[in-house]
């Protein structure tokens, strides 16, 4: 797959496998493009992939955060990826 | 029909015993949150809610019974008895002609905490042999029965955070109906426990930071908890009594989305206070200030501003609306009853309280709210907004009372 935004791409393939787990989704089906639509992500499954998150990376996002604004995966992993990167949600 | 008098209000609260100090605090935009750190818990990650002050907690267990009574408890007869003091009743104002009504989402908390924990380090541990009657819903509707006598119909109303605004609806109905001459209503929560703390941080609703509802830049909600009373009675017999009357309890609305159990639907949520508004006989223009349910997540602010939009249509732009949420804390089932006290000092003394942590209007929403400070508004009736997961709706609507 292509570099999803910004994040880096470590990050990201990290990012997407979580997606890909805790969303329940073929991970071969991922791309930055793909539209989150199309995945039929339900919002139980952003509260688990963010759980996820939080215990890989020890950030905490709430479920709060722009991602009424990601359209695709690209969108989401770069605004859980900034998040990470920036330390801005509370640590442990 | 009997008009429902509002004669006392108690409330216990983050912002301290009284309430008097709750009504300051949301006037003035002073913030309750406090730093909160459970020892049990080295993964937490949320650091603030709108706790009550470990000295008011312990004032308030100087007339509990610790042994018999979790904290949820102890809070709930605070506020009950500063409402029934300042509603001047005595032994003959119980009785069978009174009822209660007490609301909660959770129970006893903090009894269930401690004692699950103990369970599962040991099993052979001695677990409180009061859990029980400690923790369920109806623990502090029954003592607040039993500290006044009241020996009408008691219950509790679980609807998470439309428990409390259910309560002092149905509270209403029953003495509009005749079914009671006055009725103890209102909320009690106390759920900043370890565990609980942590399964609401999964739920990732909070905010990490800052409570800020309707703002742009909101990121969650912040936890309370905390105890609110008032006493409803028929106008007749509080006017027998010569008791004060602070307000009217005029309306009442309540729907339930059955939908989504998490997300809202901004078409219940707008049914409930239509209905709480024409339940008043008054017509939306006639309410002057909302204290909205506010909660700071967007789902909620995206369904309630949609929700208002269709109730106040043009209107809505000149409406004095605000959350007072980031000061007393979310504390879930005791929020409406707090809330609505809110409400009526706001309609008494004819101020909006702000929506403090105001950054400026989300343009997704397009609603500008008290911000930040209060002010004053015109109008006789104000009212206040509870919707909860399970899709519960509530309003209800206040109204001066010119005798």
């Amino acid at each position: 797959m292509t570099d999803p935004g910004d994040a880096k791409p470590d990050l990201a393939r990290q990012l997407i496998e979580i997606l890909a787990a805790e969303a329940m989704v073929d991970i071969d089906k991922l791309t930055p493009e793909t539209p989150l639509e199309d995945l039929d992500i339900q919002s139980a499954d952003y509260v688990m992939i963010l759980m996820a998150v939080e215990e890989k990376f020890g950030t905490y996002i709430s479920v709060d955060t722009d991602f009424a604004d990601a359209k695709t995966v690209g969108d989401l992993i770069r605004i859980v990826a900034s998040r990470i990167e920036a330390g801005t949600g509370a640590t442990a | 029909m009997r008009r429902v008098v509002v004669t006392g209000t108690g409330a216990f609260t983050a912002c301290g015993l009284g309430a008097d100090r709750l009504w300051t605090a949301a006037r003035d935009g002073v913030s309750a949150a406090r730093t909160i750190e459970f020892p049990e818990n080295p993964r937490q990650m949320v650091k603030r809610a709108a706790m009550l002050a470990p000295e008011d907690m312990e004032a308030a267990w100087k007339r509990g019974n610790p042994r018999m009574q979790d904290r949820i408890t102890a809070a709930a007869l605070a506020a009950a008895r500063e409402a029934v003091a300042q509603a001047g009743l005595g032994e003959a104002g119980f009785g069978a002609r009174c009822g209660v009504v007490v609301g909660s989402g959770y129970g006893g908390a903090d009894t269930n905490d401690r004692n699950m924990r103990l369970f599962a380090l040991d099993p052979a541990a001695r677990v409180d042999p009061m859990c029980i009657p400690k923790i369920m819903t109806n623990a502090a509707a029954s003592w607040t029965a039993m500290e006044f006598g009241v020996t009408g119909p008691t219950l509790c109303i679980s609807t998470a955070c439309a428990s409390a605004t259910q309560s002092i609806g149905l509270a209403m109905q029953m003495v509009r109906a005749g079914i009671v001459e006055r009725c103890i209503a209102g909320g009690a929560e106390a759920l900043l426990a370890a565990a609980v703390f942590r399964a609401w941080e999964v739920l990732r609703v909070m905010t990490p930071t800052l409570c800020r509802p309707f703002s742009q830049g909101r990121d969650g909600m912040m936890l309370g908890e905390g105890a609110a009373m008032l006493v409803l009675e028929t106008e007749e017999a509080a006017l027998a009594r010569g008791a004060p009357i602070l307000a009217e309890i005029a309306g009442y609305g309540t729907t339930s989305d059955a939908g989504d159990l998490l997300r809202p639907d901004p078409a219940g949520a707008a049914a409930a206070m239509a209905a709480a508004i024409a339940d008043a006989g008054l017509a939306p223009s006639d309410i002057g200030y909302v204290n909205a349910h506010g909660t700071g997540t967007v789902a909620n602010e995206q369904s309630e501003t949609e929700a208002l939009r269709r109730v106040f249509g043009q209107d809505l732009a000149g409406l004095a609306v605000s959350s007072t949420k980031p000061i007393h804390g979310h504390a879930l089932g005791a929020v409406g009853a707090i809330e609505m006290i809110v409400a009526i000092n706001a309609l008494r003394e004819r101020i909006a309280p702000p929506t403090i942590n105001f950054l400026g209007v989300d343009d997704k929403l397009g609603i500008d709210p008290v911000g930040n400070v209060a002010r004053p508004f015109s109008g006789d009736a104000v009212m206040s907004n509870s919707f909860a997961f399970g899709g519960i709706n509530a309003s209800l609507v206040a109204r001066r009372y010119a005798g």
